[in-house]
């Protein structure tokens, strides 16, 4: 017995509301696997740029340690030098003010600088110029003074100075002179 | 029962999938990973102020090696220029009327330096002339210390100076300024 006079359509599981079901949750989908895929690849970045930071910060250390090691050379090149200027400086007052300490009736032959003594070879006049123009200025200075006498022609003497300082007191008048000549 | 049709029960089968796909992928992929993300991007923006940091103390530091190298030109390059004695003759024989240069062999380190030691004999007719000597050994193109014993010997109208002089150069091993 028939009811009806047209075919029975053939019922599909993929009906418009499914199918718009299933792109609604293939969109859903994707935009949750988008946004994973893009946090991984950002992850892989940020690690690359870490890994290129570290790199650039190495070659910055060493570059850094290079220069500070340059730096501090030419500091010790620096501060020799001028220990040695000072002592060039030092050693043409000193050798200016021996010489000004040398009266006009003395005549030097020789004079010897010691690093802590001055020997000097001359004729005088008379012992006695000798005792006050010389050796009493020499005394002043040195520590230790010995004075010899040999004849010369017309009646003037020959004599050799020889002047030591102590040691500790030319150790202190030696950073004395490097200090005044530093100021 | 028989109200519900079988399409709303594969409806609600789906939305129940779905949802517990979305919930277990975001619980365990989704949030740790921008967990992650958020803990990277805030260690690499500390990474990279360090890295600024580095490289505005790396110009400091630069600036300041070059002010010092061109502050003491002077004094670098005498000591990296070997002592010759022929150049030294040739610099301040019109200083001294007669200038003879031996080389010791008690040659040492001093200050990290090598220090080559010479022996001078010169003669002068004043001894302003030996002032003046002292005067341009500081600006010579070498590092110059004129040491002990120094004589001073009378001769004729002349004075026959000997000395010992130090010359300070950059020891072989230590040649980093340049």
């Amino acid at each position: 017995m028939r009811y009806s006079y047209i075919k029975p359509r053939k019922k599909s599981l993929l009906t418009p509301e499914m199918k718009l079901l299933f792109a609604f949750f293939s969109m859903s989908i994707v935009m949750l696997m988008g946004t994973y895929v893009f946090l991984l690849y950002k992850d892989v970045m940020f690690i690359e740029d870490k890994k290129n930071i570290a790199e650039k910060k190495e070659i910055l250390k060493k570059n850094i340690k290079d220069m500070e090691e340059k730096i501090a050379y030419i500091e010790q090149q620096n501060n020799t030098s001028a220990k040695i200027f000072t002592q060039n400086a030092v050693l043409k007052d000193s050798i200016k003010n021996l010489f000004d300490l040398v009266p006009q009736r003395i005549t030097l032959s020789r004079a010897k600088l010691l690093e802590n003594g001055l020997i000097l070879y001359g004729i005088t006049p008379n012992k006695d110029i000798y005792n006050f123009m010389l050796n009493a200025p020499l005394r002043s200075i040195f520590h230790k003074t010995y004075s010899s006498f040999y004849p010369a022609d017309g009646g003037w003497l020959r004599f050799v100075s020889t002047n030591y300082m102590d040691d500790d007191e030319f150790a202190n008048l030696k950073v004395d002179n490097m200090e005044n000549k530093d100021e | 029962m028989s109200s519900i049709s079988r399409q709303s029960i594969y409806i609600l089968l789906l939305s129940t999938i779905l949802l517990t796909f979305v919930l277990l992928f975001s619980f365990n992929a989704l949030i740790p990973e921008g967990k992650e993300y958020r803990l990277q991007r805030v260690q690499l923006s500390k990474e990279y102020k360090d890295l600024k940091r580095y490289q505005e103390y790396d110009a400091q530091v630069y600036d300041e090696l070059k002010k010092l190298q061109a502050d003491h030109r002077h004094i670098i390059t005498a000591f990296d220029t070997p002592f010759e004695k022929q150049r030294f003759v040739k610099k301040y024989k019109d200083v001294f009327k007669t200038l003879e240069i031996t080389s010791l062999d008690n040659n040492s380190t001093e200050d990290g330096f090598s220090v080559y030691n010479v022996k001078t004999s010169s003669k002068i007719s004043t001894p302003t002339t030996f002032y003046k000597f002292l005067d341009e050994i500081n600006k010579s193109d070498w590092i110059v210390a004129v040491n002990f014993p120094i004589d001073f010997q009378r001769d004729g109208d002349m004075i026959t100076s000997t000395f010992q002089m130090k010359v300070y150069s950059n020891s072989k091993d230590s040649n980093r300024s340049k």
